[in-house]
């Protein structure tokens, strides 16, 4: 049994609540949990910590490098810098069908790459463009507000279940420390995000869990292990550093995606 | 078995409707012209005191984190004093939505009137400003004019505190700062409590600015920098104007502008451990001859199983707005984030 939401908009949130809660209390849980990558755990972390003895990752927070273009190794083309794989070992492992989609996405990637409609990002693809994000830590609860399309996950800490099996743009998270890694496992996080703007995709059926394991005051080794059966032949794992952004005073700012389109279309249409 | 939930942003319109004013507020209506709602009056406004003192948090702020719902407003508040008894149109006839599928708030949560300075409900508008809400009121089904909230563009302040169709909110505290998530469209705050200046003019947020200070156990947060690109940009605001209201009374909900000065001056004072009350003071000398300010019991802690859900609002708009306006927006790509 699944739930599938086709589309939502305003009034969908309560419905969809209703559903979710439904949805909640009806299915079983799955069975299967993707394998947590090889991220060290030991910790080596003197960096600030918060009341409730966790390493404090309060803070706006960007990555950089080039894994919003390409999570693979690629050379430099017009307007996109060449970049490393953050790929373990250099490539995503597709099934053949797959990589043939995802080379049609690759080619199709000015017209069909979701960011371009101005949706939601999706995990992991939210940590790594280049816009900040912000963290907000609570024993219970930790946000992340992202400064694109002012993008927001709520990662519950209280150990309450996944929600299973709904679609959301930006997955259904819960978390949990490890030490001093917070491990966070991500769910429902629908078919229609793409991981990079070379057309690397997913299915519904992809399940992410990141690591966020500070390696100081400043510097978070983030790791994000993608497990999608219908898709690739493995789990795979990608990793990256995620900088805290100094700046004093520094604040995120808008980057209110659907005010562009509605500026392109407003001047099209030669109205105000 | 799968359950299919297709709907838009549109549809949250018909919900939200105009920002009506009931009998409940104890004011007694005049008499109206025939077929238009009657102007409310209300009591004069008084700011609550509470003696209620939140615990606190690890750096000393009152503690107000946690999830909650909206408090309904009224019923008049949120649906028309009149029947619309015009043809549906197209902004409001595909869709409806039935008020007992809000998810139902705690026992003893307070629903009382808002309250509302001036107290004759009529938002002092000047000359210039009442001629362009009528404006977007006689063009309100064009998109350039349509609720911005059906275009899920970000609805502002106060007005994503008002409630909507999705109306939980999340409110975090960490040292320095208080962040609020809004479940409607995926909003949110960062509300910067070390006394920081506010930004450059030139930097506009749809959300506004905000910086805030606790006076007493009473968060109080003035808000700025909000972007005025549109005319779908409102201080309040519904799908529709009720017909025959004055296009100046607060009662008619649609289509408030503000411009590049607008500020809001709002207050949360927590009520006791599950309430909090809103207060907005609404300032634009472009717009407004005078401050005005609205007042409510806005946020009540939400049940223990309570969770957020995604409200994804811009995705899948489009066939909404097809629909609602006839404009098909699934064909514009932008250059994110490159150029």
């Amino acid at each position: 049994m699944k739930t599938r939401i086709i589309t939502v908009g305003a009034v969908t949130g309560v419905a969809l609540l209703i559903g979710a809660m439904a949805v909640a209390v009806a299915q079983a849980q799955r069975g299967t949990t993707p394998r947590a990558p090889a991220a060290s755990t030991s910790s080596a972390y003197n960096g600030p910590r918060t009341p409730d003895h966790k390493p404090d990752l309060n803070g706006i927070w960007q990555a950089l490098g080039t894994a919003h273009w390409n999570l693979e190794a690629h050379s430099a083309t017009e307007g996109i810098p060449a970049g490393f794989s953050v790929v373990e070992g250099g490539t995503i492992p597709y099934q053949p069908w797959a990589l043939a989609k995802r080379n049609e996405n690759l080619q199709k990637r000015l017209t069909d790459d979701p960011l371009r409609k101005c949706y939601m990002p999706g995990v992991p693809r939210a940590t790594y463009l280049p816009f900040p994000f912000e963290i907000t830590q609570m024993p219970n609860h930790v946000g992340i507000a992202y400064e694109f399309a002012h993008a927001t996950r709520t990662i519950f800490l209280t150990g309450a279940a996944h929600l299973e099996d709904l679609d959301f743009w930006m997955g259904d998270a819960r978390g949990k420390w490890e030490g001093d890694t917070l491990v966070v496992d991500t769910v429902s996080l629908g078919d229609k995000t793409w991981f990079d703007a070379a057309g690397n995709f997913h299915s519904d059926a992809l399940k992410v869990v990141e690591r966020f394991t500070p390696i100081d005051a400043t510097h978070i080794n983030y790791a994000a292990t993608i497990d999608d059966a219908k898709v690739f032949t493995r789990p795979w794992t990608i990793s990256m550093i995620l900088y805290r952004r100094l700046e004093k005073n520094l604040e995120l700012l808008d980057y209110e995606c659907a005010e562009h389109v509605y500026d392109k279309l407003f001047k099209k249409s030669g109205k105000p | 078995m799968r359950t299919a939930i297709a709907s838009a942003g549109a549809v949250a319109a018909v919900l939200l409707m105009p920002f009506a004013v009931a009998a409940q507020d104890g004011s007694s209506a005049p008499a109206a012209p025939r077929g238009a709602a009657p102007a409310p009056s209300y009591p004069p406004y008084v700011r609550p005191v509470s003696s209620f003192v939140p615990p606190r948090t690890p750096d000393g702020q009152p503690d107000i984190s946690g999830l909650y719902l909206a408090i309904p407003l009224p019923r008049g508040i949120e649906t028309p004093l009149v029947p619309l008894t015009r043809p549906p149109n197209r902004a409001n006839s595909e869709f409806s939505f039935s008020l007992n599928e809000r998810p139902k708030l705690p026992e003893g949560a307070i629903a009382r009137p808002v309250g509302v300075d001036p107290p004759d409900g009529r938002i002092p508008l000047t000359a210039e400003a009442l001629a362009r809400r009528k404006d977007i009121i006689a063009r309100q089904e064009q998109i350039e004019y349509l609720d911005g909230r059906v275009l899920c563009l970000a609805t502002g302040v106060p007005r994503s505190t008002i409630p909507a169709p999705v109306v939980g909110y999340q409110i975090f505290q960490k040292p320095g700062y208080v962040v609020i998530f809004y479940e409607q469209n995926h909003l949110y705050r960062t509300i910067a409590l070390d006394g920081r200046a506010p930004l450059d003019p030139n930097i506009r947020k749809a959300m506004g600015v905000s910086r805030g200070h606790w006076e007493g156990n009473v968060l109080v947060v003035e808000v700025t920098n909000f972007t005025n690109n549109f005319s779908n940009n409102w201080v309040i605001g519904a799908i529709s104007a009720t017909p025959g209201v004055p296009a100046e009374s607060l009662t008619t909900g649609h289509g408030i502008p503000h411009s590049d000065q607008y500020r809001v001056t709002e207050r949360y004072t927590p009520i006791d451990a599950n309430t909090i009350h809103y207060e907005a003071k609404i300032e634009d000398p472009k717009v407004f001859t005078q401050p005005w300010t609205i007042a409510y019991y806005a946020f009540a802690r939400a049940p223990k199983d309570y969770v957020p859900v995604e409200y994804a609002c811009f995705e899948g708009n489009d066939k909404n707005l097809l629909l609602m306006t006839n404009t098909d927006i699934s064909g514009v790509r932008v250059n994110v984030p490159e150029e």
